[in-house]
């Protein structure tokens, strides 16, 4: 190997690359694009945070004597709070008709309307309330849904409970007046029998006492952790079209620029042109990936750590070295079918986008169907984005990302030898045709 | 038997006091069933130009092509200097200018260079200097810095050729070196390629301009159809092959009826080789004192008007007509 001919490869292609409208569209543009409409269209930036909805009410309950009424009920709207922000800004309506205007006109994502004997029902039987859900815009409606939803169920559990001591407090009182102190009812395990009125009727107000917690790990849920996923989600994906057009044009674009010939004539050899456009193209990659994170960290914060002092995130980086490597070896085996640098560069396109889509590097593996599942689980690619994002957003460790690193060395040392017997194979088919 | 995997059994180099830099024996190439080089053998002294004129598909880059190493020939035998063609050693030695344009439209002049230098194992402060001055030399240096999409077809093709020259080759291997030039420039890469033997290199021209081989050449092998045909110096082969004289006749409007003004006009013509093509008649003749009078009379009374009557001289465009029925250039 020649260092001065692998030099002259390098810089030669660094300088058409970044000198072609078209890569820097691929390569910067593209991902760009996707990147800042993740993180300003679908996980916009009050995503993950506390929020606050706007609601009306309309409270026809109004001059009503009991202890709990329409008045209060507004007064418990205003107090909410949820992780220290207040869960609803209310506004009064004098009627109905303003507030169903507002809400429809997307003012409001919610309200209440509160007739007249809410208090007096509450306390002697079944108040009624009517709840209107909103959609202020197209991710608030489910979020404001389920707040309202969550809070009439807390509001009804704890009109309940109120409900079920005061009524014991009156049993307590009539029952040490008529009753024999301890009575026990031998068939509920003995228990007094103040004790077991109190346990049925709180059955009957609320049968199961569910207590849901928090299980997903945080990382999961704070916004700048998934937009941390999907700058990786971008990295993968450009790194799949454009590494395999580097591999794909490697050969093909020398023949069509009528240059091939004099570069087999020179002392200057085939495998010189291979690993210089192999070390070219791998720095274009970095390159490209560097600009996408920088995109993804500045302008969407996205979460992204690194500390040099940490092996799992040079792991990371090596996982991305030897994917690149991996997808220009599958480049280069696609040569063998795509013999234009079009037909080579239109087909790295499209079987990159698509393996973005459906393997799990651009769209949540959750989100995909069965057979893309079983896709994403095979293909290397995803293993080292997945290696990538697990430890350069989740802080996994360097002994976690072992299995992944040994794996997507396997394949990328499997692709790039095939590849290099397809290069040959390609240019031996060039030099005579 | 002993088989001499490089090189020719014996001594190729020193043959009855010349020094031969190239030796090609009895090769052949095939493309499918089409035969492009076929049992062609000539010897190249160093320090000459040695031209191949030949048509269109005569086979002149296939035949560069395994000299350049870069084709294997399918039977026979190259070497350089007593090396195998496709040995790697003889990389350096040639400078290969492909017919088509070497050079990458999004790059420099200058990059360009300095890329095909790299190639040839050159690095340094000093090469950047010896690309402005091949660049120079080829009349180059103003468009150094410019993007070579923004050249012309002439300029790319002298820019190829200053890269041909970047590794210091022996033996320079130039395709069609001047084809879309315009005259002037043309001249100016003739020059160009002088200076170039004069500094002792050893230079093989493969072209379809009879001038150009004629002008240039030392000896000319004349190829058709995968073939040589005839091998010599410009004047040996028009002496050999050519007529004694050749009357041009331009006409002052294109004939009516070409094929039957041919006719007439055969009878005078040494072995009736009569030619016309765009309002001009080119005839062989053998006495043409006694013919030129009365071609000329021939032409009037079939009512053609005559501009000019040259007699000339053969050309190597008259021998290869004599050799093979046909012209250079159709047209
Ligand atoms: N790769 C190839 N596959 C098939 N046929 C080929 C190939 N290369 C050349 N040929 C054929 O071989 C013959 C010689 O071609 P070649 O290019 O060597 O001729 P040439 O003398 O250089 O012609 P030109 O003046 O047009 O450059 C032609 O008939 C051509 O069609
Ligand atoms: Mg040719």
């Amino acid at each position: 190997m020649m260092w001065s001919a692998i030099k002259a490869f390098i810089v030669k292609e660094l300088k058409l690359t970044f000198r072609s409208k078209a890569s820097i569209f691929w390569i910067i543009a593209w991902p760009a694009i996707w990147l800042l409409m993740t993180a300003y269209v679908f996980v916009p930036p009050a995503t993950g945070q506390p929020m606050t909805l706007k609601v009306g009410v309309v409270n026809y309950d109004v001059g009503s004597t009991s202890p709990f009424n329409g008045t209060t009920l507004i007064q418990i709207l205003n107090e909410s709070e949820y992780k220290g922000a207040k869960l609803f800004q209310v506004k009064v309506y004098e009627n109905e008709t303003p507030m169903l205007e507002d809400i429809r006109r997307g003012r409001l994502d919610g309200g209440f309307t509160i007739p007249e004997g809410f208090g007096e029902n509450i306390i002697f039987g079944q108040a009624r309330l009517k709840v209107y859900v909103g959609a202020r815009s197209l991710q608030s409606a489910q979020i404001a849904e389920s707040i309202l939803r969550g809070f009439i169920q807390g509001l009804n559990n704890g009109i309940s409970m109120r409900k079920v001591n005061e009524t014991l407090r009156y049993i307590e009182i009539y029952s040490e007046k008529y009753m024999p102190k301890n009575l026990t009812i031998p068939v509920a395990g003995n228990r007094s029998w103040l004790d077991f009125m109190r346990d049925w009727m709180i059955g009957l107000a609320s049968p199961i006492n569910v207590s849901f917690q928090d299980v997903k790990p945080k990382a999961f849920v704070e916004r700048s952790s998934i937009l941390g996923w999907y700058t990786f989600g971008a990295i993968g994906m450009s790194l799949l079209y454009s590494g395999l057009i580097i591999g794909s044009t490697m050969a093909v674009r020398e023949k069509e620029a009528g240059t091939l010939r004099r570069i087999l004539a020179s002392p200057a050899t085939s495998t010189d042109m291979l690993v210089g456009k192999t070390l070219s193209g791998l720095i274009t990659l970095g390159i490209m990936s560097a600009i996408i994170v920088i995109l993804g960290v500045y302008p969407c914060g996205a979460k992204i750590i690194w500390n040099p002092m940490n092996p799992a995130h040079w792991l990371a980086i090596i996982l991305l070295i030897l994917v690149s490597i991996m997808v220009i070896g599958i480049g280069m085996i696609l040569s063998l079918i795509a013999r234009t640098t079009e037909s080579a560069s239109n087909l790295s396109v499209v079987l990159g986008l698509m393996l973005a889509f459906i393997a799990g590097i651009w769209f949540p593996k959750s989100w995909l169907p069965t057979w893309m599942k079983f896709l994403a689980d095979i293909f290397p690619a995803t293993w080292a984005i997945d290696g990538m994002r697990s430890a350069l957003v989740y802080g996994a460790t360097a002994a976690e990302l072992m299995p992944t690193f040994l794996k997507v060395l396997a394949a990328a040392t499997i692709s790039y030898l095939i590849g290099i017997i397809a290069y040959k194979k390609t240019l031996r088919r060039y030099v005579v045709a | 038997m002993l088989k001499v995997k490089y090189g020719v059994a014996g001594d190729p180099s020193i043959e009855m006091g010349v020094d031969v830099c190239l030796m090609v024996r009895d090769v052949s190439k095939r493309f499918g069933d089409r035969v492009a080089v076929d049992g062609v053998s000539f010897k190249v002294h160093r320090g000459e130009i040695y031209g191949l004129l030949g048509p269109n598909g005569a086979g002149k880059t296939t035949l560069l092509s395994m000299i350049a190493g870069i084709l294997e020939p399918d039977s026979g035998e190259i070497s350089i200097d007593g090396l195998n063609a496709l040995d790697p050693k003889t990389r350096g030695r040639v400078g290969y200018c492909p017919q088509e344009p070497i050079v990458y439209d999004n790059l420099t002049g200058l990059e360009n260079m300095m890329f095909y230098a790299g190639l040839h194992g050159l690095s340094g402060g000093h090469v950047k200097q010896r690309c402005r001055e091949l660049l120079d030399q080829m009349g180059l240096g103003e468009y150094a810095s410019r993007k070579v999409k923004t050249y012309s077809g002439g300029m790319k093709k002298r820019l190829s050729f200053a890269i041909t020259l970047i590794g210091e080759p022996e033996l320079l291997l130039l395709d069609e070196p001047t084809t879309g030039m315009d005259p002037r420039i043309r001249r100016s890469v003739w020059e160009s390629i002088l200076r170039l033997k004069e500094e002792g290199k050893t230079i093989i021209l493969a072209t379809h301009y009879m001038e150009e081989a004629d002008e240039l050449s030392d000896r000319v092998a004349i190829m058709d159809l995968g073939k040589v045909v005839a091998e010599g110096s410009p004047e040996d082969l028009k002496n050999r092959y050519g007529p004694k004289a050749v009357i041009d006749v331009e006409l002052s409007k294109p004939a009516t009826d070409p094929e039957a003004m041919i006719e007439e006009v055969k009878p005078y013509a040494s072995e009736g080789r009569v030619m016309c093509r765009n309002g001009e008649l080119r005839v062989h003749v053998d006495d043409p004192d006694i013919v030129a009078p009365k071609i000329v009379s021939e032409l009037v009374r079939m009512g053609v008007g005559l501009k000019t009557l040259k007699i000339t001289t053969p050309t190597l465009e008259d021998v290869f007509l004599r050799l093979t029925g046909r012209r250079l250039i159709e047209g």
